[in-house]
Parts: structure tokens; C-alpha cells; sequence
């Protein structure tokens, strides 16, 4: 398994993304943008997001507790787009000290 | 280069199945002529399984020699407990804090090719070798597959079709609270091609790769075992037998007639200089009652159920098979019922609820007393046949995540956990369910000839296969090498070496919880297996 991790966390989450549905048979001209909604324009369920932040987990070689982003007042959240998983990592790694 | 030693996992495996389908049947051939030659030709013995018979703690003991207690892996669900609620989490191969087979092989230059197995995803960074992991979905196989290029290589494979071979929640959804004759019988079917999969890709695995130890597992005998133990069960074959079960004998007997032919093939496969193995993680057996165990916690003042939600929503959360409690008052309570176990709630740091630290010893043996006073009213025997605590049955490293307590039931069968009445309740039709007792079989080169050992631990499988590798056994393996399975003469050319102790991994802290969703679709899967009421 290579390590997706690249100079950004988007493109890190891009990178990730595209390689986890290389697979499924999306549309070829999917986008894999910040605003892409893993659910709602991927057809992410619930066990591609845990899949989606095992990948994360490893590319940073880390633990970044992705449940403080996946869910609000004690409830999962809908939909979660690429771009918010890459502001989530990069607030995880400034709280670290560690650069992305 | 020639395959040393080949494990065939065989998840559930029974000799009280096994005995039955290697006899002549009417004089005939036996359902499963060539297991049948390995009982001439080989050795075999009953396998104890961990402390609770469940596929991750016991996968998991075999594949790394180390009890629960180490390898702290319990269940397929580890719980936490949240401020008033409870979040699941599944456990994964990060889970495991002692080294596996597969990386003790590997690092001592043997090659290695691990097929369908749980809790090898994520696969490791480095390994000399390839892994598949089983229990995956198939839009995740490429991912938790090693090394890179080894999808690629299976995709290749004639009729490979990954939606047929992977573990996929979305198939068998289709689990309902009781199954209809032709749910039962698909799911039988279902099986059939899943196996016939794994078996694609490890006779072709190993004719190109020739790894030191090749292993696959095949899991369907166990998913088949739990929906169609009425109709394998020898004990239960007597009287007269509908036409339904007679058709769900014979298609339950097709399974185990392809998985004979699997075996002969790889076995041919690899060579005339393999030893073979053989391992189950756990037996089986029929369960005859639903025992709700967090029912009598409630009569007994430990758990205090919650006010179901109004309508809809209620009804919903009573279905999910996940306790539904007070937190401010529960003071112990079964979390799933695949664990058969019991939590007990300390208030460690202030603010938490549960019982004082000091009082733990007190609440305990009250609690165990409590436990042994579940008794049939008919006949005064005991429902819970055994309470172990868990230092008794998962001393380590690891203790700490394991159940105060671990119950056995009288029928081996699995809690429910649900609020429901009565306690115990006899069910509607016998259901497979797991017996501590399992499989282990050795054959080949230097391994005696038709004898049969007495009973051995999941933990020896470990050892054992690293013996046939040839590899010293490390020093701070729980399990042992069964010495009396192999020649007197294979045994004076490889002298058994103890070698230095495992490289640990370390646990960090999980970060992913599921969701309501997942949450349900594990549940319908385990309800499937019979883990549920």
C-alpha cells in the first residue's frame, strides 16, 4: 500500500479519495474537489467514511480521532465534504506543532 | 521453491460434523473422501478455544500464540462509554498489540501468502509476502491488501469477481429477526461461489508465488453451521424429516463435498513435501434458549433500563440489540451479545457514575452469586454453567479491556441483551452456535499416521506452524508445540528451538466510531450468525 500523503492535506485527501474508489465504478468524469460531498457525490456509507479515515490515519501515519469532526452535539453529521476532512487534519497537525 | 507448510483454516469446524461426513456413507463414498484420508493418514486433535469461542478473540489467539489477554482483541465491537452514551467501535488489525505469524514468519526470511483471514486489515507497512484480508468489504479489498501490486495480480485471476468473494454488509443485510425457509436456503447458497472464490485465488497465489506458509481460510462453514445446524447436526438427522429439511441437508452436504475438492487441490498444489494443517477457532454445537442476560441484571438492581423514545423511534432503538440504560444507575450490564460478558462500572475519576473502586471486590462476588442463582426452574440446574473472572481467563497486558466477567451459558449459546421477558425462554428451533472445542489436523511428511492426540489450545497452532517452518518458537509464545503429531525421526532432524520473544506493536488510541447505520447493518449481520436473539 503506497503512502498518499502529499504536500497539502487536500491533496493528501484527494489523493486518498481517488485511490479508495478507483474500484467502484464512478462516473469518469467525478470530481474529486474540496466542495465534493463523500456521500452525496461519492456514494460514501458509513463503513467507506470509516474505511476513508482508517486511509487518512495511515497516510499521517497517526490516530486523528476523525469522530470530533464526524459528529456535532452527539450525533453524526450528514455529509462531509474533502474539504473538510483536509481542514480537519490540517487543525489536528497545527495543534500538533507538526507540519503537513 | 516448494510450499513448506499449508494452513487451511476452517472457520467453526466440528469433529462432530467432520467424524460424520469422513464415514462411507451406505457403503458409499464419504461426503468428504479426502478429509477422510487425512484422518487415516494423519494426526488430529480436539482444539480449546479462547475463553469466550468468538471468531476475533480466537483468529487472533491463533494467528499471534497469545491469549486475550495480550493480544487484546475481545470482540468484533469494542464499546466505550461516553458521557450518557455508549459508542462502538469495530476492532481492526491496529487492535492487536502482540506480533502475528505472518510478521514473525516474515522477518526471518520466510514467505509468507495469508488468505481471508480477520484482523489482518489494514495490512502491515512490511511483509515478505502477500495478505487478503478476509471480514473486508469489496470496495476496500485494494486498499487492505499487500503488497501494492497484489489486487492487480487477482483481478487478472479467470472469473474472479470480488462482489462474489468479499465479506459484504450490503448482501447480507437481508437478515431479518427470524429467517424464512428460502432466506436460510439462499443463504446456504450464498456461500457456495464466496468459497469457491477464495479457493481461485489461492491455488493461483501458489502455484505463481510458492510462499513458505500459504494459509486460507474458509469461512463458510461456519456462516452455513450457524442457519443450517439442524441440517448437519448427525444427532439431529432421526425421524421423519420434512422434504424442506431434507433439501437443506443435502445443498448444506454440496458445501462440504466442494470444500473436500478445495482442499485435495490445494493440497495437490502444493506439493509432494508439504505438511498440511488444519485449525477451527472454535466448535460448534446447538443452542436451545435465549438467556437475556441484562433482564435479570435489571431484576437483580444492576442495570436500569432507559424510557424507550415514543413510537417509531422507540421501536427502532429496541431493535437494535444494543443496551438502552441509565448510566446514572446501571452498575453492571452485558454490552453485546457476542461477547458474553459482563461489565462492571467503576467511578474512577469524579463525576462518573458507577460503584466506588473500593467496593469492586464486594460487588463482584455479589454479582457472581447473583449470576449462579439464574436456575431452571424445572429442574434447578444452572443456566450459566461457568463465571470466570478475568483475571482467571484473560490475565496480560491487555486485561484491562476484557469483561469483569465471562459467562459460559448452559447450551453455549450467546446473551441477548435486550429488555424483553421471560429471562429464559425457550427457542422456537435449535440454532448453531459456538462450542470451545474446535478442530486441529496435521498430515504429511513426518507427521503421525491416524492418531489422535488429547485436546490442545488455539495458542499451539502458532507454534506448531512455526516448527514446520522450521523457525524457533518464541520464547514468550503461550502456546505449544504438540510434539506427539509429528515422527520420532522428523522430530530428531529438527530438534524443537526456543528463539527469542516476540517484537510487540504498540496500541494507540482508536480514533473512528460508527455510526446508527453501521451500528445496525453489524448487528442484522451478527443477528444473521446467530450472535442475536
Amino acid at each position: 500500500m503506497s503512502n498518499l500523503k502529499k504536500d497539502t492535506p487536500i491533496d493528501t485527501v484527494t489523493a486518498v479519495a481517488v485511490d479508495l474508489t478507483q474500484d467502484w465504478g464512478l462516473d469518469p468524469g467525478t470530481k474529486f474537489a474540496s466542495e465534493t460531498l463523500v456521500a452525496g457525490d461519492l456514494g460514501f456509507t458509513s463503513i467507506d467514511i470509516i474505511q476513508l479515515c482508517v486511509a487518512l490515519d495511515q497516510s499521517y501515519e497517526t490516530r486523528f480521532g476523525f469522530q470530533d469532526l464526524l459528529m456535532k452535539d452527539g450525533s453524526y453529521i450528514g455529509d462531509v465534504s474533502l474539504g473538510q476532512f483536509a481542514d480537519f487534519i490540517a487543525s489536528r497537525l497545527d495543534a500538533k506543532g507538526a507540519s503537513a | 521453491m516448494s510450499v513448506r507448510t499449508l494452513f487451511i483454516g476452517m472457520d467453526g469446524a466440528t469433529f462432530t460434523v467432520l467424524d460424520d461426513l469422513t464415514k462411507s456413507a451406505n457403503g458409499g463414498e464419504p461426503v468428504m473422501p479426502f478429509m477422510a484420508r487425512i484422518y487415516a493418514e494423519g494426526s488430529r486433535a480436539k482444539l480449546r478455544s479462547t475463553p469466550n469461542p468468538l471468531t476475533p478473540p480466537a483468529w487472533v489467539s491463533l494467528m499471534t500464540g497469545r491469549g486475550p489477554g495480550y493480544h487484546g482483541v475481545y470482540d468484533f465491537i469494542r464499546a466505550e462509554e461516553q458521557g450518557d452514551d455508549v459508542y462502538f467501535t469495530l476492532y481492526d488489525a491496529r487492535d492487536c498489540r502482540v506480533e502475528t505469524i505472518w510478521s514473525i514468519a516474515s522477518r526471518q526470511g520466510k514467505s509468507v501468502c495469508a488468505l481471508n483471514f480477520p484482523f489482518t486489515a489494514p495490512p502491515p507497512s512490511e511483509l515478505n509476502g502477500v495478505i487478503v484480508p478476509g471480514f473486508i468489504p469489496w470496495r476496500h479489498l485494494r486498499r487492505n491488501s499487500y503488497p501494492e501490486n497484489i489486487y492487480e495480480r487477482v483481478k487478472a485471476i479467470p472469473e474472479f469477481d470480488p462482489q462474489e468473494l468479499a465479506w459484504d454488509f450490503e448482501r447480507e443485510k437481508q437478515s431479518v429477526d427470524e429467517l424464512s425457509d428460502e432466506d436460510r436456503e439462499n443463504w446456504v447458497r450464498y456461500h457456495l461461489p464466496r468459497e469457491k472464490q477464495w479457493f481461485k485465488v489461492a491455488e493461483h497465489l501458489m502455484r505463481e508465488d510458492r510462499p513458505d506458509l500459504m494459509a486460507i481460510l474458509f469461512d463458510g462453514v461456519d456462516k452455513l453451521q450457524h442457519q443450517a445446524w439442524p441440517y448437519v447436526d448427525p444427532n439431529l438427522q432421526h425421524g421423519e424429516l420434512s422434504g424442506f429439511h431434507q433439501r437443506m441437508r443435502e445443498l448444506s452436504l454440496s458445501y462440504y463435498r466442494q470444500l473436500d475438492g478445495f482442499i485435495e487441490n490445494l493440497v495437490k498444489e502444493a506439493g509432494p513435501n508439504v505438511q498440511v494443517f488444519f485449525a477451527s477457532d472454535h466448535g460448534f454445537t446447538g443452542s436451545t434458549e435465549v438467556v437475556r442476560i441484562n433482564a435479570w441484571l435489571a431484576e437483580k438492581g444492576y442495570v436500569h433500563f432507559k424510557e424507550l423514545p415514543e413510537g417509531e423511534a422507540g421501536k427502532r432503538r429496541d431493535s437494535t440489540n444494543f443496551a438502552f440504560l441509565d448510566w446514572s444507575k446501571t452498575t453492571a450490564y452485558c454490552r453485546t451479545p457476542s461477547s458474553n460478558g459482563i461489565t462492571i462500572r467503576v467511578a474512577r475519576k469524579p463525576g462518573e457514575t458507577g460503584i466506588d473502586p473500593k467496593d469492586y471486590d464486594k460487588v463482584r462476588t455479589q454479582l457472581i452469586r447473583d449470576l449462579e442463582d439464574l436456575k431452571d426452574p424445572e429442574t434447578g440446574e444452572r443456566i450459566i454453567s461457568e463465571i470466570h473472572t478475568r483475571e482467571d481467563v484473560f490475565p496480560g497486558s491487555a486485561m484491562d479491556d476484557a469483561p469483569d466477567l465471562q459467562l459460559v451459558l448452559r447450551d453455549f449459546g450467546f446473551v441477548s441483551v435486550r429488555n424483553l421477558q421471560p429471562v429464559v425462554q425457550p427457542r422456537d428451533y435449535v440454532i448453531g452456535t459456538h462450542h470451545p472445542d474446535g478442530v486441529f489436523l496435521a498430515w504429511g511428511p513426518g507427521i503421525e499416521a491416524g492418531k489422535v492426540l488429547g485436546r490442545r489450545h488455539i495458542t499451539d497452532v502458532t507454534s506448531t506452524l512455526l516448527y514446520s517452518l522450521g523457525l524457533p518458537v518464541p520464547s514468550d509464545l503461550e502456546g505449544k508445540v504438540p510434539t506427539a503429531m509429528f515422527t520420532e525421526d522428523y522430530r530428531a532432524k529438527h530438534p524443537l528451538e526456543i528463539g527469542e520473544a516476540t517484537r510487540g506493536s504498540v496500541k494507540e488510541e482508536r480514533g473512528e466510531t460508527m455510526d446508527a447505520e453501521e451500528r445496525q447493518q453489524l448487528m442484522d449481520q451478527l443477528q444473521m450468525l446467530g450472535y442475536m436473539e
